[in-house]
């Protein structure tokens, strides 16, 4: 091989850049969101300032939570990952597809936290009373958001650490094999966080929205909330076992 | 009224305090403490050695890979004679993986049991705290089933309740620190079996409450239901979907606690990332699984 | 077992698609299903004496639009399984 070890280093630094700068796109759109509205939110209601700081400022580090993973990702791969010569194209592919399933993969969650954490602010400016359960609902909806994306930081660690190096004596259709089904399933796991991701985030901002409007039926919003993201979430457990066939069931 | 102490800050003081002190007792990276039982004698002491972070993933994630690959004998944290019985069992083999995690789901059960059998030994009228947590698990698990199923269906709730008691114990078992503790939902096997038992029980209580005939015609008709295909896999992919949901949650927690506390070198993060993947993200799939259960059945038998 | 270029590009380009294939596929439906959700918490709230009625609907409607993304794993099932070399 003409690389050598430089092929692996390669690789791990385009897959570490593509990470986090994929990953940074919506984490900023989505705190973002979450200031305006708190901002908008305090013009309206400036009694209820604090409460509204408060929870913009909890709102925006949760949803920035899926782009700490993307930076954690992609300081792996620049600092974490033992440079082996006998590496070759299988650790190049994982190392790039990694990047990408991260990257792509803290698309949607952040999209959908932001939502969530600007209805949360907005509802708190209509009902400041009820802030606390509001919080609370913001809170646990974003960690439902958060889970798809938990999924692709699984598939990033799989593809980092658990793929073979590349045997001697391998046929060039092996190895094309090979890499292309490890990026497939960062493609697949990365794509596939984006549409369940955003809709989650969807759900929790609309049943952040009522629990301001409705106080009462809080129980029972709570918990359509949390049967509707589980099964808004199922695309992307089937993302989820592509990728994970398409890492370990390929020969 | 006299102001209360919070206690949570003491809480958090005195993990510090440990957590600081084992850091210290650790060294650093190239030295490893071990707490634990090894030739039936208690033992706390420093072994030298190199820290690698694909391997230490590989021993926690792929037992049977790993010492198979590494060729030496396996650390079973002090049950080898339970091992070697099953070694000696005339199936193929005991990997070290199953042994583990048939270990881990004997010491729920049994704990399971013992808790159990406490709370109905101690039942009184004016309840304890453990009666009371207990009493606000069954009470609002059997309003949701009243609710979904409807009045004269009560009887589901044991079921339900044992479900989620088994679930929810099953991802806090992690969080205890003693070497060779995990969480069996780690293990895709315990979640994709409840998820297929899950399923099973939609089907028997449908064909139940509705008849054979009628049920079955609702996969095989293509007259009745033209999307009769189409449902076949959907319920395929309902097992699929509802035990992936447990296992990627808790497996991804536990290889991010394991991740980043080794990187962070053990000190402040562990606490906090336990509190959240351990109990918060553990308690809530253990709940939506439990529910998904529920509605399943709620769908093909609700009034 | 020999194995050609061109039979190895085959058989990764379909592996290549069927990742392509669950990822965009799942896109669509995550989306959809959330705003179902999303409508339902807004209905429960507005109406909670239909509350089992609504999440019955919202269960159904969440499976009918799950459908394509059901096709979409059972191509990618058949691109990585049944494609043969």
């Amino acid at each position: 091989m003409i690389w050598g070890s430089e092929l692996a280093k390669i690789s791990a630094y385009l897959g570490a850049g593509i990470c986090v700068g994929i990953g940074a796109v919506t984490t900023g759109i989505g705190s973002g969101i979450i200031a305006g509205e708190g901002s908008f939110g305090v013009v309206k209601q400036p009694k209820a300032q604090e409460q509204i700081f408060r929870t913009m400022l909890i709102g925006q580090a949760a949803a920035q939570t899926a782009g700490i993973f993307a930076l954690v990702i992609s300081m792996l791969l620049i600092y974490g990952i033992p440079y082996d010569a006998a590496g070759g194209w299988f650790k190049a592919a994982a190392y790039i597809a990694a990047g990408l399933a991260m990257g792509l993969g803290s698309v949607g969650p952040s999209l959908g936290a932001g939502y969530a954490g600007s209805q949360a602010c907005k509802s708190i400016a209509r009902m400041p009373k009820y802030g606390n359960s509001i919080m609370g609902n913001m809170l646990i909806g974003q960690a439902l958001a958060q889970t798809s994306a938990i999924f692709a930081l699984v598939v990033a660690f799989l593809l980092m650490y658990s793929v073979p190096n590349q045997p001697d004596n391998i046929v060039t259709g092996r190895i094309i094999i090979k890499s292309l089904a490890f990026i497939g399933a960062g493609l697949a796991i990365g794509f596939g966080t984006l549409g369940p991701g955003t809709g989650i985030g969807f759900v929790a901002g609309k049943a952040s929205d009522m629990m301001g409007r409705y106080p009462n039926e809080k129980s029972k919003i709570m918990r359509t909330m949390f049967l509707g993201a589980a099964v808004s979430e199922s695309t992307a457990i089937y993302s989820l076992v592509i990728a994970f066939l398409l890492i370990f069931a390929v020969k | 009224m006299a102001k209360k102490k919070n206690p949570i800050l003491k809480i958090c003081l005195i993990f510090f305090v440990i957590e600081i002190a084992l850091v210290y007792l650790s060294g650093n990276f190239s030295r490893k403490l071990e707490i634990g039982f090894s030739d039936k004698k208690f033992v706390i002491r420093h072994i030298d050695s190199e820290f690698n972070l694909q391997d230490k993933i590989s021993e926690e994630f792929q037992i049977d890979e790993y010492y198979a690959h590494h060729g030496e004998k396996p650390t079973l944290w002090g049950s080898s004679k339970l091992y070697d019985f099953f070694d000696r069992m005339p199936f193929d083999s005991t990997p070290v993986g199953t042994f583990q995690l048939l270990r881990m789901l004997l010491i729920v059960d049994i704990l399971i049991m013992i808790i159990v059998i406490l709370i109905r030994r101690f039942l009184t009228f004016k309840p304890g705290k453990p009666q009371i947590l207990f009493e606000i698990i069954y009470g609002s698990l059997e309003e949701f089933v009243v609710e979904t199923l409807g009045k004269d269906k009560v009887y589901y709730t044991p079921y339900i309740v044992t479900l989620f008691l088994f679930l929810w114990i099953c991802n806090m078992i992690g969080l205890i620190p003693i070497p060779g503790f995990m969480e069996p939902t780690r293990n895709l096997n315990v979640p994709l079996g409840l998820g297929f038992l899950s399923v099973v029980i939609v089907h028997v209580s449908a064909i139940k409450f509705k008849g054979a005939w009628h049920h079955i015609q609702n996969y095989i008709n293509p007259v009745k239901n033209p999307l009769f295909l189409l449902d076949i896999v959907g319920e395929i992919s309902k097992v699929v979907s509802i035990s992936f949901r447990l296992f990627g949650n808790i497996l991804g927690g536990a290889i991010i606690i394991l991740v980043v506390s080794s990187l962070v070198s053990f000190v402040v993060f562990p606490v906090g990332l336990s509190l959240f993947f351990g109990i918060f993200v553990g308690t809530i799939q253990a709940f939506v699984f439990t529910m998904l259960a529920l509605t399943y059945i709620g769908v093909e038998i609700g009034e | 077992m020999e194995l050609t270029l061109a039979q190895g590009i085959i058989k990764a380009s379909a592996l290549l698609g069927a990742g392509l294939c669950m990822g965009m596929g799942a896109l669509g439906p995550g989306l959809g299903e959330g705003f179902v959700a999303g409508k339902a918490c807004e209905g429960i709230a507005r109406s909670p004496e239909n509350a089992s009625l609504i999440t019955r609907t919202m269960l159904v409607g969440q499976a009918v639009s799950e459908s394509t993304g059901i096709y979409s794993l059972v191509i990618a099932l058949l691109l990585i399984f049944a494609v043969k070399i």
